[in-house]
């Protein structure tokens, strides 16, 4: 691994805050700066920065599969361990019946298939996510991963996209990756999260952002990651409740960018491209 | 006919386009003609009650355990890396020759204890989130989960609130889901009788929506459109409107004083500012199609 790669996550609990649009106002600047940047859209639920940097997803670089169980009618005994060890509940055996595996809730964990002892059940390959490059300029690549809908495990898809973009940072020799998670806390945040050197918790100045940055603010801590607050639209609403979140992890407030018109009619049409409006309160 | 309770399920795909906001305004508006039970599904980041205006001060507070996770007996383990080896989510490593759990990649599936052929390791729960419950000063229950930060089984919390609130003899649940599409997403609306589908006109409101909408298909859902902060961008809004046309229901217009209003906690429904109205027509809308 590239030993001076920067890797930075750009997360904040709540929706909707600004992530998608500080990650890629970050990169501009540091491609300003003369820096070689990667920014990884680990949303993979809802990618979104692809489109405010007025791309397509069709540069299709990589699949994502997983295996998910096939039951071998020969060989099953209909012992139902299979069932019992199921963590998911994601297989139903109706009685003196064959189980029966419902997609819909599987993991792809593959215990049921490790614990057939008649060797009854087989994987059955399926993609569920695909991965997608798009070279924004020649200092700038965007890697974004899209998951299959009605597919439970996401944080699969950005497990490997992360991987991914790893490579693509290392071979272009980048100076930076940033991976912006999704909203929420759950295990796709924590694996675009994982491993990172710094993280930013995106907020904005109300009592629904305070409430939510706390719930991150806690699962940064936990991850142990060395973590800084920006305050998005810090001009409207209240910022005073944010502070004492912010006090109570003992972090500091990196930056406030202050809402601007220009700003939402530009992400409203996705051209953030080369946006340098606000460069000099990126400070990061 | 109507089954009862009848679940209307408000989603979006993209956070922060005004989900909460809306439910609030519906369960406030179902709440006055009829009995409901309002549901905050959003676990990971519940905030359903800030735009009650309810403060934390929750009748019962009760924790689940909705997450197990291997405990490793390194006594009996003799390092063969096997768990290692079929963990599909990278929560296992070896180091010094024992592997190794990385809790918050652990899904708690248990492969990693049926394939240990020393019977080294054993599932534990663990205790990841809790059920808050509270009657509001609107009269009608709200439920709300929480996930604790960095543990995972955001989708299994969903579904033991989901039995919770399903204890209740209401008429209606009106019920908050989480962004996105994942598992949270999938267990807040499978079993929807009408989702209310909200985006903004930007294009990744835009495309966000096609995303829940692909799930809504895949569940074979009812559902219905509502665009909010309209004004925004009205090339964008018409494309929104146009897109499932039969099923737009109704718009929101942006008012910069919602921030204000809701840094003061003031609930919208009580103010007289345009929103209300909008979300009054919203309502009128939804009850004539369940009739």
């Amino acid at each position: 691994m590239n030993k001076s790669l920067k890797q930075i996550g750009i997360t904040g609990g709540k929706g909707g805050t600004g992530k998608s649009t500080i990650s890629i106002l970050l990169a501009n600047k540091l491609v300003d700066q003369g820096k070689k940047v990667v920014l990884c859209d680990c949303d993979v639920e809802c990618p979104n920065e692809y489109l405010l940097l007025d791309e397509k997803l069709n540069n299709e670089i990589d699949q994502v599969f997983v295996e998910f169980p096939e039951l071998i009618k020969e060989k099953c005994t209909k012992c139902g361990l299979c069932v019992k060890t199921c963590q998911e509940n994601a297989i139903f055996q109706p009685k003196g019946g064959y189980p029966v595996f419902i997609n819909d809730l599987c993991s792809a964990c593959g215990a049921c298939k490790i614990v057939c002892p008649n060797n009854a059940i087989k994987n059955r390959e399926e993609k569920i996510g695909k991965i997608y490059r798009n070279n924004i300029n020649s200092n700038f690549v965007l890697v974004s991963g899209l998951s299959k809908p009605g597919f439970e495990e996401t944080s699969v898809v950005v497990r490997k996209l992360k991987k991914i973009a790893l490579n693509i940072a290392k071979k272009e020799s980048a100076d930076v990756i940033l991976f912006d998670t999704a909203a929420g806390t759950h295990c796709s945040v924590i694996s675009a999260l994982m491993g990172v050197n710094k993280a930013y918790a995106v907020t904005e100045p109300t009592p629904l952002g305070a409430y939510d940055l706390d719930i991150i603010l806690e699962l940064c801590k936990k991850l142990k990651i060395d973590t800084e607050v920006i305050i998005n639209q810090s001009n409207i609403g209240n910022k005073d409740v944010i502070k004492p979140i912010v006090d109570k992890y003992s972090l500091k407030i990196r930056t406030e960018i202050p809402y601007s018109k220009k700003l939402v009619e530009r992400y409203s049409k996705g051209k953030l491209k080369n946006f340098k409006e606000l460069n000099e309160k990126i400070t990061l | 006919m109507k089954k009862s309770p009848y679940k209307i399920v408000i989603a979006s795909g993209k956070g922060g386009v005004g989900k909460s906001m809306l439910t609030s305004g519906l369960a406030y508006l179902f709440g006055k003609d009829e009995k409901i039970t309002a549901v905050d599904c959003d676990v990971d980041t519940p905030n359903l009650h800030i735009w009650l205006n309810e403060i934390e001060d929750w009748e019962s507070s009760t924790p689940i355990q909705t997450s197990k996770k291997p405990v490793i007996d390194y006594e009996k383990c003799n390092g063969c890396g096997k768990c290692v080896q079929n963990c599909n989510f990278n929560a296992l490593k070896m180091k010094e020759g024992k592997p190794q759990l990385n809790s918050f990649l652990c899904e708690g599936c248990g492969a990693c204890k049926v394939t240990c052929p020393q019977n080294a390791i054993k599932l534990k729960s663990i205790s990841n989130g809790k059920i808050r419950k509270k009657k509001t000063k609107y009269g009608f229950n709200l439920i709300s989960g929480s996930l604790f930060p960095g543990e995972t089984g955001s989708g299994k919390i969903v579904t033991e609130l989901k039995k919770e609130a399903d204890k209740e003899k209401v008429e209606y649940q009106i019920i908050d889901s989480p962004p996105g599409t994942g598992c949270p997403v999938i267990a807040s609306l499978r079993d929807a009788d009408l989702c209310i589908l909200i985006t903004e006109p930007t294009l990744s409101g835009f495309s966000d929506i096609k995303r829940i909408f692909e799930l809504v298909k895949y569940f074979d859902l009812d559902y219905k459109v509502v665009c909010n902060k309209w004004d925004i961008n009205k090339k964008i809004f018409q494309k929104i409107k146009n897109w499932k046309k039969d099923n737009f229901i109704g718009k929101i217009s942006y008012n910069k004083k919602i921030f204000e209003l809701i840094s003061k906690l003031e609930p919208i429904m009580k103010t007289d500012l345009k929103v209300k109205d909008e979300i009054v027509k919203i309502y009128d809308k939804i009850k004539k199609e369940i009739k």
